[in-house]
């Protein structure tokens, strides 16, 4: 590890596992926060989701990473946002660096991997006609696991620039020399960096505090909540929340089409083919609530909200039917005109033996009812007139 | 009937029993007697106290041979299969869960439904090869057998070998239930479907 950086103890990572793509669905090989992790250990994934070591330093290159915005870092967007917004400068170019890059610049993150979409963009918001980047080559730096992290969240951006009908280019990376970044404060409410560092360890130390006292007291009146009713509930994505916000408010925005690649971006464009039964799991495990079923005069029909869709491919990992798929193309313009998708309209009859809805125009027994009965019959026959296939 | 069963070598009993995997709690059911009563059924929706339509334990009956051939004697005959979970090696409703709400215990083999986390989307029902797991409608859940694991704990048998009339059903480790299958019964086959591949460890005997 790179001895230059010195971290603020302030950026500490928090898991919200709602949101978590690998705690809603184990089936899940989502590991966008383990890819950019630069510390080994740092993020540590299991069937409960993604959980955060000691070992984390708060680059904060797994909050950007997240598409769901399951990790909340200790200086979240929102204050992040504010300290932009006390800096801009209106018509002047916005320079963001990373504190190993030399110069002076309007915002110095321990690491450019900590910006996401509405960071970057909420500069270009506020009136800014440039956002630069200011790299001092990551090649050489302890982090540089996270560099390709800020580099997808640069290029996405100013897709999203060119979807709006602003000019090309209006976030651009710029390579500098090492050295130690100073920030130009404009503000007279700029705070000092040691008592922001003070405060964020009495903050911390505050919040562990509630942490450690509050599930005492709540284990013995109520039992923890159970898995199936969580994944009942959806919560706001934040960072996609944001996005939109700066989106629908950038100046001058004319929204044309822009076709791109999905796997560089975090957005899908979701199909469904004639194999969906209507089970609704894709719905319930979705961890943004992307997906919502509606049922009028006996039509079942799913439709997909998608610009709260981050492809995070948590539905098409959890169908069992295998109907969903994720397109290898996305329009960007979604994000601007949020609309709603119907990806399934069908018929949805209720079964005679287990009296559960599915979707078929003709059967009486629902899929599950009718496999169950007629293999466990089918088998049976099998094994005493056939003996063992096996052996 | 006994000309259709197919006659198994000892030697295929013998690779099948000789592998010491993981410990494995087991039933064996022998056919040749069982006369069924569907004791174990009824036993079995008392113990677990199962709404109707939720069984987890079924007797399929299989009937055999033809009237109608003048040609031959009249050989005719009714074969009962009682079908729990099969407590597989390699769980297909375990594979098919979205959630990671089916685990197959180290300790015993024991295959669990986990019912805080199941979200009773009904997946492992249509994996299962067996038609093991059951909806239970009330509680939209899944249940299904569990070798009565609240019996074992209190050092009981489960209620289906307790109450079998006919004493075709027993309960044991996969292991020590091959000297007690080889005493009674010379030959034995499991159940297993073609491409299923789970791994099936309920015995069989006819």
């Amino acid at each position: 590890m790179d001895k230059s950086i010195n971290f603020q103890p302030e950026a500490a990572v928090r898991v919200e596992s709602t949101l978590c793509a690998r705690f809603r669905c184990t089936k899940s090989q989502c590991a966008a926060c383990t890819v950019v992790c630069p510390v080994p250990g740092a993020v540590l994934l299991s069937d409960d989701g993604a959980a955060i070591t000691a070992a984390c330093v708060g680059c904060g290159a797994c909050v950007s990473a997240c598409p769901n915005g399951a990790l909340r870092p200790l200086e979240d967007d929102a204050r992040l946002v504010e300290r932009i917004r006390e800096r801009i400068r209106p018509g002047a170019v916005f320079r963001i660096a990373c504190n190993r890059a030399q110069g002076e610049a309007d915002l110095v993150l321990p690491c450019l991997a900590r910006l996401t979409e509405a960071l970057v963009l909420e500069p270009i918001r506020a009136g800014a006609p440039q956002v630069v980047l200011m790299e001092p080559g990551c090649s050489s730096c302890g982090l540089v696991k996270a560099a390709p992290q800020w580099e997808k969240v640069m290029a996405f951006a100013d897709a999203l620039c060119t979807t709006a009908g602003l000019a090309s280019e209006r976030v651009v990376r710029l390579r500098v020399a090492r050295g130690k970044a100073a920030e130009t404060r404009r503000s007279a409410q700029a705070p000092n960096p040691r008592r922001a560092m003070f405060r964020a360890i009495a903050e911390r130390w505050k919040a562990s505090a509630e942490a450690d006292i509050a599930p005492v007291g709540e284990a013995e009146a109520v039992p923890a909540e159970v898995f199936r009713d969580i994944v009942q509930r959806h919560s706001a994505n934040p960072k996609r929340v944001d996005l939109l916000q700066v989106l629908t408010n950038l100046p001058g925005a004319k929204v044309a089409s822009k076709v791109v690649m999905a796997a560089a971006v975090p957005l899908a464009q979701l199909t469904v083919d004639s194999c969906c039964v209507g089970c609704n799991v894709c719905e319930t495990l979705c961890p943004v609530g992307a997906l919502e079923h509606r049922i009028e005069d006996g039509t079942y029909r799913l439709e997909l909200d998608a610009a709260r869709c981050t492809g995070c491919r948590v539905c098409e990992v959890a169908c069992y039917q295998q109907a969903m798929h994720l397109q290898e193309t996305v329009d960007l313009s979604v994000l601007f005109e949020p609309r709603r998708i119907t990806l399934v309209s069908a018929t949805q009859r209720t079964c005679r033996g287990c009296q559960e809805s599915f979707l078929d125009d003709t059967a009486e027994f629902c899929p599950a009812c009718r496999v169950s009965g007629e293999r466990r019959d089918a088998i049976a026959r099998r094994f005493f007139i056939g003996g063992n296939q096996n052996d | 009937m006994t000309e259709r069963s197919p006659i198994i070598p000892r030697d295929v009993i013998d690779r099948s029993f000789a592998k010491q995997g993981p410990k494995q709690y087991t039933l064996w059911v022998d056919l040749e007697h069982c006369i069924g009563c569907n004791a174990c059924t009824m036993a079995c929706k008392a113990e677990n106290n199962t709404p109707v339509g939720v069984d987890f334990n079924r007797v399929i009956e299989i009937e055999e041979g033809d009237f109608r051939d003048a040609q031959k004697t009249p050989n005719v005959g009714v074969t009962f299969v009682p079908m729990p979970c099969m407590h597989c090696g390699r769980p297909a409703c375990q594979a098919a869960c979205p959630v990671g709400a089916i685990t197959k215990r180290k300790e015993d083999g024991i295959v669990l439904i986990n019912k805080d986390k199941c979200i009773g989307c009904r997946y492992c029902a249509w994996a299962c090869p067996y038609g093991a797991p059951q909806f239970n409608a009330e509680a939209r859940v899944m249940e299904k057998c569990t070798l009565c694991v609240h019996r074992l704990e209190k050092g009981e048998q489960p209620a289906c070998v307790t109450t079998c009339p006919a004493k075709v059903r027993f309960f044991g480790e996969l292991n020590e239930l091959t000297p007690l299958i080889r005493e009674k019964r010379a030959r034995s086959v499991n159940i297993a479907v073609v491409g299923a591949d789970t791994k099936p460890s309920v015995q069989y005997t006819k």
